[in-house]
Parts: C-alpha cells; sequence; structure tokens
C-alpha cells in the first residue's frame, strides 16, 4: 500500500484529521514524513481499541430490567454470536449498540466512542442488518443503493449489485414485492456495500428458507475471507453459526450468562454417561459441575460444564463398575443447557413455583 | 470437496484441527498427491460453511509441517516430498500421538486390546485406501 494509500485508508476511518493533498506535495515532504509516523502511531492505538464494546449497559422497560449491566468487547476480526431466547434482551442491547436506544446505564462503544452520542458518524462504518429489513416498499433494491450511497463513503456499487445477481434478487421489483429471504438478501447486500469495518447482524436469518439461509452464510464467509470485517450476530441458528462463530455470549433474563471462546466452551461442556450410576457416589460428578440430568433405561446421562479429562480418567478408576463414558455436545446441546426451562433465571424467578 | 473434508460440529476437537487431520489423511493415503493444489481458503471455507480464519489457520499449520507448499499467487499444493523425519523425531512424533489416542480409547473405557485392534484395523483399512488411491489415477485438482 502506497503511502498516500495508507494515509487516505486512515483518514477515512477518522484516525486523522483531513488536509488537502496539495499541501502534501513535494514541497511538504517533512510534513508527510511526520505526518505517516503520525499515522503509524494512530493505527497501533486503533488495533488496541475494540470495534465494539459494551460497559455495564443497562436497560430498562418500566420496572422490568430487560439488559442487566451487560459488559462485553469484541477484537478486530471477531465473529461474535449472541444468542439467547426470546425476550433475552438482545434485541434491546443490540439497539444501544447501534445507538437507537439510551441506556439507562452503561455505555455502548464502537471504536471507541459513544454510540449513541456519535450514532451519525459512527454509522458509516457500520453494516447493519435489522431483524426486519425495513425499506419504502415501492422502491427497488437499485433505488436504495442509490440513496444509501452518499451516505458511506466506501459505497462499492458493483459489489452490491455483484451479490444480488448471485442471490438471484431482481433489482428492479419494488422492495415490498420480494419475499422475505430475498429482502433479508437485499438488507446483507445493502449493508456490504458499503464496506463496513463492523458488521451488526440482528437474527439476519429469521423467516428464510434453507437455501436462502446457505446464500446469507455463504455471502458472510466471503466478506470474511476478503475484508475479515468484525461481526456481531444475534441469531438463532446455532447449527450455522457454531461454524462460522470464534465466540459466543448467551443473553439470559438480561444477564450475559457466558462470554467465551466456542473452542474452550466446547472443551468443558460434555456429556457423561453412566451405564450404573448406583456403582458410583451420588455426588461423583459434581466435581464436573453438572448442569442437567437424564436417566434412562440405558444409564444416566450428565450434562456437565467442567469437564477435564485428566479428573475423568481418575474417576473412572476409582469407579470402575460405574462405566463411565465422555461424549461432546454440540452448540444447540450446550445452549439448552444452559439456558433451558431449569436454567433459566426468567422462570426460576417465580418463587415457589415447580422446579 | 465437501465429502472429502467431513467437518462434525460437535466433535470436540476444534474444526481446524479436524481440516488439518482430514488433510493429513488424505496426502498421508496417497488421495491427496504431491502437487495436487488445494481449494483455496476461500472455495474451501465456502463449501464447508466455515469461517475462513479456521480453514487458514489448518492450511497454515500444515505449511509449516511440509505437508503443504504454497507458491506465491500460485495457491496451496500438497509438497512434493513428505517431510523427512529422523528416526528420533519420528519416535516422538508417533509418541506424542498415541499418547493422545491412549488417553482418548481410556477415556471411552476402552481395553488397551480394544484399542490396539481399532489401530490394526485402521492401518488395514488405510492401507486399503492407499493400495486403490494407486490404482486409480487421480487428475491434479481432483481428490474426490
Amino acid at each position: 500500500m502506497s503511502p498516500t494509500a495508507a494515509h487516505a485508508s486512515l483518514l477515512a476511518a477518522g484516525a486523522v484529521p483531513h488536509f488537502p493533498p496539495a499541501v502534501r506535495s513535494d514541497a511538504a515532504a517533512g510534513a508527510l514524513a511526520a505526518d505517516l509516523a503520525r499515522t503509524d502511531a494512530a493505527a497501533e492505538a486503533r488495533a488496541a481499541v475494540p470495534p465494539l464494546a459494551a460497559a455495564a449497559i443497562t436497560v430498562r422497560y418500566g420496572r422490568r430490567t430487560a439488559v442487566d449491566a451487560v459488559s462485553l468487547a469484541l477484537s478486530e476480526g471477531t465473529v461474535y454470536a449472541l444468542l439467547g431466547r426470546n425476550g433475552a434482551g438482545k434485541s434491546s442491547l443490540v439497539r444501544c449498540l447501534l445507538g437507537q436506544q439510551r441506556p439507562a446505564a452503561g455505555r455502548a462503544l464502537l471504536f471507541g466512542r459513544d454510540a449513541w452520542r456519535h450514532r451519525a458518524s459512527l454509522m458509516a462504518q457500520v453494516g447493519v442488518v435489522p431483524e426486519q429489513p425495513d425499506a419504502p416498499p415501492g422502491a427497488t433494491a437499485r433505488r436504495l443503493a442509490r440513496f444509501c450511497r452518499p451516505l458511506y463513503p466506501h459505497w462499492d456499487d458493483a459489489a452490491f449489485e455483484g451479490r444480488l445477481r448471485r442471490f438471484g434478487v431482481p433489482t428492479d421489483l419494488p422492495f415490498g414485492r420480494l419475499s422475505r429471504g430475498q429482502q433479508g438478501h437485499v438488507a446483507l447486500a445493502l449493508a456490504l456495500a458499503a464496506r463496513p469495518r463492523l458488521l451488526i447482524l440482528d437474527d439476519p436469518t429469521l423467516g428464510l428458507d434453507a437455501v436462502a439461509r446457505r446464500a446469507f452464510f455463504e455471502e458472510l464467509i466471503d466478506e470474511l475471507a476478503d475484508r475479515g470485517t468484525t461481526v456481531l450476530i444475534a441469531t438463532h441458528d446455532l447449527a450455522a453459526i457454531e461454524r462460522i462463530a470464534d465466540r459466543a455470549g448467551i443473553l439470559a433474563g438480561g444477564r450475559l450468562v457466558l462470554d467465551e471462546d466456542l473452542e474452550g466452551l466446547k472443551q468443558r461442556c460434555r456429556r457423561i454417561w453412566l451405564a450404573d450410576a448406583a456403582a458410583a457416589p451420588a455426588t461423583a460428578l459434581d466435581g464436573f459441575a453438572p448442569l442437567a440430568r437424564v436417566t434412562g433405561d440405558w444409564g444416566v446421562e450428565t450434562i456437565v460444564a467442567a469437564y477435564d479429562e485428566e479428573r475423568f480418567r481418575a474417576f473412572q478408576d476409582s469407579a470402575a463398575g460405574a462405566g463411565a463414558r465422555v461424549g461432546s455436545l454440540d452448540l444447540e446441546e450446550i445452549f439448552i443447557a444452559l439456558t433451558g426451562a431449569g436454567a433459566d433465571p426468567l422462570e426460576s424467578a417465580g418463587a415457589g413455583g415447580p422446579r | 470437496m465437501k465429502a472429502a473434508f467431513p467437518i462434525d460440529p460437535s466433535d470436540p476437537r476444534p474444526i481446524w484441527r479436524q481440516i488439518e487431520e482430514n488433510v493429513r489423511h488424505l496426502v498421508a493415503s496417497g488421495a491427496l498427491r504431491p502437487s495436487t493444489s488445494l481449494p483455496s481458503v476461500r472455495e474451501l471455507a465456502r463449501g464447508l460453511a466455515v469461517n475462513p480464519a479456521t480453514v487458514a489457520k489448518a492450511y497454515q499449520r500444515l505449511t509449516e509441517a511440509g505437508v503443504l507448499a504454497v507458491r506465491r499467487g500460485d495457491g496451496t499444493y500438497v509438497a512434493s516430498a513428505p517431510p523427512a523425519l529422523s528416526a528420533a523425531q519420528l519416535h516422538e512424533r508417533l509418541h506424542a500421538e498415541a499418547l493422545r489416542y491412549a488417553s482418548l480409547a481410556a477415556t471411552l473405557g476402552a481395553t488397551v486390546q480394544q484399542a490396539t485392534a481399532a489401530l490394526e484395523s485402521a492401518w488395514r483399512a488405510f492401507d486399503a485406501d492407499r493400495g486403490a488411491a494407486a490404482k486409480t489415477a487421480v487428475p491434479p485438482g481432483d481428490p474426490a
């Protein structure tokens, strides 16, 4: 990348103040060198600032707390899956992160700046796919692109048209006459055409059929391959996102009950079968932090949150007659174990209710 | 490409390790011959519906191990010769992997006889694969 190009990209990112190129021509070589040294420092400083962070965000609706002191931070290039049951607070949190809603307490920070106070300037660097793609029903995809273009400094028309072609969405049909899947594809194409540094997707595949969903994730994967964009995706599509996300957060009853790399999560969350549970003490698996237990004819299966191979082998040696075996869980099983009826703070909050 | 690189999301091994081990197996069994080109990171990520960074990590590890080689501007290939190991290195590698296998077998509740039998039967299946791969000429770029 030429110094000028490097400067231009930093400029666009808001890292250095803008001044006309003429000032930097030959006579100002010394000034340019000084400027580049400064942009290097700015680039380093920028790398350390998370593209997205929540600092103890709380959202209340009347007396109900929808989001309860949620803190998280995404490092550059992370794909973060925000999971939670309906009503867990995902959409409220996402609205705060987009600067659309002011938290009752705490702050949403995009590139280190307050999302609520700097929404207008920050949104030029953020691609958004809302839960319900919303556009004037009479506008064609091409007209929507024309409308968005002047708002984004890096707008890429060719990429927009290319994506719609791959999705098979007609550019000359009014938005209101497109299918739900096509509307979702238009929303993603608009979000990516802005060449954003950060992509925020709120349940983007809701209501999409399997083919449309697959196409959606393929475009997202291409975007990651080409640009390494940082992504926050709120989703219920656990099977798809567990192959793509680096890290997951689970909201339950407004609280972030989990915020962890998927690799580690899958190492520690496991199922342990005991062919003959009677041969082991009832508390034998307590050290593995059991979450749920199912008893069947074939024995007892326990979902544990703190599996450890060495400890498990010691347990096998000590209770050889129990016939203990270990298996793995997919993200959906982990999610259910962590947020299912027994684990849901919303439901257990009804004091005295049957558990 | 998909059939050659099966990924199981409920496998506790990280996805990059699954890709790494699948490629190692395909190269070792002869299904992927020296100089065969591999799909690009982007292509394989798309095919497997996984994060491109995951594929890139697997490719990078395989390149560092000498299984794959990168030609500038021309993608990733199966390295022309398998990495030469000294007897000591070979022993060390085998022992490390055997330790992992033994530990897995033990956690599953297998006996040493069962574990050894499984290893021998895997070896035979692998030999058969290798024989089959040697007979059918695989055109470059088409490991299927």
